[in-house]
C-alpha cells in the first residue's frame, strides 16, 4: 500500500471512529463509558495521518534521491487493506443494535446470580397495586430466584419482542458487560397476549407468574394485561 | 485469509527497501545501479496519486451512496447480526490497539536500548520472571500488548522476556484484576488463582522458548526502524503508522472470526458438558479461544456461566487473555505464521494444565 493511499484509509478509520463516538451510533456496538476512549482514538488517527502525509510531501523534493532505505518507504502492510471492510460494514450494512436474532441464539433461563442485587425497596411499596417499572435484567431474575417478594405484584417491563416456538414470545433486553460480543440476553415470558411483530419495542404491564420449567432451568413470566408499542431508547442495551 | 502472502509481502518491502541503498556501495558496473532506480521515481507520483485518487472516490461514493446501491442486499437476521459483533468487536478493540502502537512507537523511538539492557538481568532466564512481572503496568487488553512486546524485541529485549511480557499483560494488569474480583465478588481466592496462574503460564511459556526456540527461524524478528541519524519524531510517526496499519488489518481478520464464531455456536450446547471437570476445562478453554473476549471483561462472562465449576472458569480466564482467534491473528501478522502455527497450541496446553493445577490447589 503506498503512503499517501494509507494515510487516505487511516483519516476514515479515525473519521468513522470519531462519528460513531460523536452521534449516538456507538451505543449499538459498545458501553457508554467508551465513549472519550473512541473519541481520542479517532482524534488521534487523524492526527497521524495528516501529520504523516504533511511530512511526506514536504520532503520529498530535498530527500528524492538520497533515500537512506531505512525501511520506511512508499510501501506499507498491504493488511491494512482489511481496515476498510468494517467501514464497508458500516456504511453500507449499517449494523442495528443487537436484538431478537441475538436473543434467539441464546438460552431464555436467567442465571443464578453470583452477587445477589437486593429488591428490598419493592418490600416498602408492598401496600399499592401500582405497577413497579423494572429493567428486564432485574425481573429476568427476581422473578425465579426471589419469588417470594414478586409473588402477587405488578410491573411494567421495557424491551423488544423476541418470538419463541409455537407462539409464546417474550419481552428481552440484551445486557452488555465489555461489548456486544458478550451480549447476555434476559427473557421474560409474556402471557395472555398475542405476540407483537419481531423486534418491535414494547412497554407491557402486569403480575408476575410462576416460571416456566425447562429442560435447562426455570425461565422469567409475566402475565400481561397491557402492551403498548414504543420507539427503542438511545442505548438500547441494559 | 492470505495471512503467509500477507507477510512475505510485508518482510520482502521491508528487505527490498533496505537494500535499495546498497547497490551503490560495491564497485559494480556503474550503469547498472543508476538505471533501475529511475523508471520507478519517474512513474510513481502517477501511480501513486492514481491509487490514491481510486481509494478516494471509492470511498466518498460509499459514504454518500453505498446504503441507496446496496440496499435489500443485507437484510437477514444472521448477517446484520454477524455483522453488529464485527463492527462491535473492531470498535471495541480500536482504542487499545491505538493506545498499543502508541506505546509500541514511543518505545522504539524514545527509549534507548541500553535502558532494557540495565533495566532487565542479563541472563535470559531471569529475565522471563521480571518481564512477567512487569506486565501489571500495562493497563491495557492483548491487542495493546502485541505491539508493544514486538517493540521490546525491536529494542533488543530477548524474546523470552517480550513473550512472556506478552503473555502477562493482559493478564494480570490492575484493571483485569479488579474486574474479576467485581464478578467474583466475596471469593478473592479466585483473583489470586488468576494472577498465579496467568503468570506461571507466561513464565513457563518464556522459558520453553529459551529450551526450543532460540536461534531457531520460525520467529519473525520485527525489523528494527530505529536508524541513527533520522529524527526521533520521524521514526515515531512511521513505525505507529507502519504498526497500526499492520495490526488494524489482522484485528479486522481476526474479529470476523470471533464475530462468526459468536453466531454460529449455540450457547446451549454447554449445558451438556457441564458436569465431567476435565471436559468442562477443555470445553471452556476453547470457548475462551473462539469467543474472543476482551481481558477486561471476560471475568463477567466467566461469573455468568454458573453451570461450571470455578477451575473451569479459571481455565476459561486463563487462556482468553492468551490464546484467542483475534490475538492469533494478530501474532500472525506481527511475528508470523510459523511462530503463530507453534506458539498458539503450546499456550493454549499450559494454559490449560496450570488451570487444572492451580483449581485443584487453591479453588
Amino acid at each position: 500500500m503506498r503512503r499517501n493511499v494509507a494515510g487516505l484509509v487511516v483519516v476514515f478509520v479515525g473519521a468513522a471512529v470519531l462519528q460513531l463516538a460523536i452521534s449516538d451510533t456507538y451505543l449499538r456496538y459498545v458501553k457508554p463509558n467508551m465513549r472519550w476512549m473512541l473519541l481520542a482514538a479517532g482524534a488521534i488517527l487523524i492526527v497521524l495521518a495528516v501529520a504523516d502525509v504533511l511530512a511526506d510531501t514536504r520532503k520529498k523534493p530535498g530527500e528524492h534521491h538520497a533515500d537512506d532505505g531505512h525501511g520506511h518507504g512508499h510501501l506499507l502492510p498491504r493488511a491494512a487493506w482489511m481496515l476498510v471492510i468494517p467501514i464497508f460494514a458500516l456504511l453500507v450494512v449499517d449494523p442495528p443494535a443487537l436484538g431478537a436474532d441475538a436473543a434467539q441464539r441464546q438460552s431464555p433461563v436467567a442465571a443464578k446470580p453470583v452477587a445477589p442485587k437486593g429488591n428490598s425497596f419493592l418490600a416498602e411499596s408492598s401496600g399499592s397495586s401500582a405497577p413497579v417499572p423494572l429493567a428486564v435484567r432485574d425481573y429476568a431474575v427476581w422473578a425465579v430466584w426471589e419469588k417470594e417478594s414478586m409473588k402477587g405484584r405488578n410491573f411494567q417491563l421495557t424491551g423488544f419482542v423476541t418470538p419463541g416456538k409455537n407462539g409464546t414470545w417474550y419481552v428481552s433486553r440484551i445486557g452488555l458487560t465489555c461489548c456486544v460480543a458478550d451480549g447476555t440476553a434476559f427473557m421474560v415470558e409474556a402471557r395472555g397476549q398475542t405476540a407483537p411483530p419481531k423486534n418491535q419495542w414494547v412497554t407491557v404491564t402486569g403480575e408476575w407468574a410462576e416460571p416456566t420449567k425447562r429442560a435447562d432451568g426455570d425461565v422469567a413470566a409475566l402475565t400481561v394485561t397491557g402492551v403498548q408499542n414504543v420507539t427503542p431508547p438511545a442505548n438500547q442495551y441494559e | 485469509m492470505s495471512t503467509p502472502a500477507d507477510s512475505a509481502e510485508a518482510t520482502g518491502e521491508q528487505d527490498s527497501a533496505a537494500t535499495a541503498a546498497d547497490p551503490a556501495a560495491p564497485v559494480g558496473p556503474p550503469p547498472a545501479p543508476a538505471t533501475p532506480p529511475e523508471p520507478p521515481e519517474d512513474k510513481e507520483p502517477a501511480g501513486s496519486s492514481i491509487a490514491f485518487t481510486l481509494t478516494l472516490v471509492v470511498l466518498v461514493a460509499l459514504a454518500l451512496f453505498g446504503r441507496r446501491i446496496f440496499s435489500g442486499l443485507f437484510t437477514d437476521d444472521g448477517v446484520r447480526t454477524w455483522a453488529t459483533m464485527f463492527v462491535g468487536v473492531t470498535v471495541q478493540a480500536m482504542p487499545f490497539l491505538v493506545l498499543g502502537v502508541l506505546l509500541s512507537a514511543a518505545l522504539t523511538a524514545f527509549v534507548p536500548a541500553s535502558f532494557f539492557a540495565k533495566a532487565l538481568p542479563k541472563h535470559p532466564a531471569l529475565a522471563v520472571p521480571v518481564a512477567s512481572a512487569s506486565g501489571v503496568i500495562l493497563p491495557g487488553c492483548e491487542c495493546a500488548s502485541v505491539p508493544v512486546s514486538a517493540a521490546l524485541m525491536n529494542r533488543g529485549v530477548t524474546p523470552a522476556a517480550a513473550i512472556a511480557f506478552l503473555l502477562s499483560a493482559p493478564a494480570i494488569n490492575p484493571v483485569v484484576l479488579a474486574s474479576t474480583a467485581v464478578a467474583f465478588p466475596g471469593q478473592p481466592k479466585v483473583v489470586v488463582a488468576r494472577l498465579i496462574c496467568s503468570l506461571a503460564v507466561s513464565m513457563v511459556l518464556g522459558w520453553l522458548w529459551l529450551l526450543t526456540g532460540k536461534g531457531s527461524s520460525w520467529l519473525k524478528m520485527p525489523k528494527n526502524r530505529h536508524a541513527d541519524g533520522t529524527a526521533k519524531l520521524e521514526v515515531f510517526r512511521s513505525s505507529m503508522l507502519h504498526d497500526f496499519l499492520h495490526a488494524g488489518g489482522f484485528l479486522v481478520v481476526g474479529a470476523a472470526a470471533a464475530a462468526t464464531l459468536n453466531v454460529v455456536v449455540p450457547r446451549e450446547w454447554l449445558d451438556h458438558v457441564a458436569s465431567n471437570l476435565l471436559l468442562s476445562v477443555l470445553v471452556l478453554g476453547v470457548l475462551a479461544v473462539l469467543l474472543a473476549i476482551c481481558s477486561e471483561a471476560d471475568a463477567f462472562v466467566a461469573a455468568s456461566l454458573t453451570q461450571f465449576s470455578l477451575t473451569a472458569r479459571l481455565a476459561f480466564m486463563v487462556v482468553g487473555p492468551v490464546v484467542d482467534v483475534k490475538l492469533i491473528a494478530l501474532q500472525t501478522g506481527t511475528f508470523g505464521p510459523k511462530f503463530a502455527v507453534r506458539f498458539a497450541p503450546a499456550t493454549f496446553v499450559v494454559a490449560i494444565l496450570f488451570s487444572l493445577l492451580v483449581g485443584w490447589w487453591l479453588l
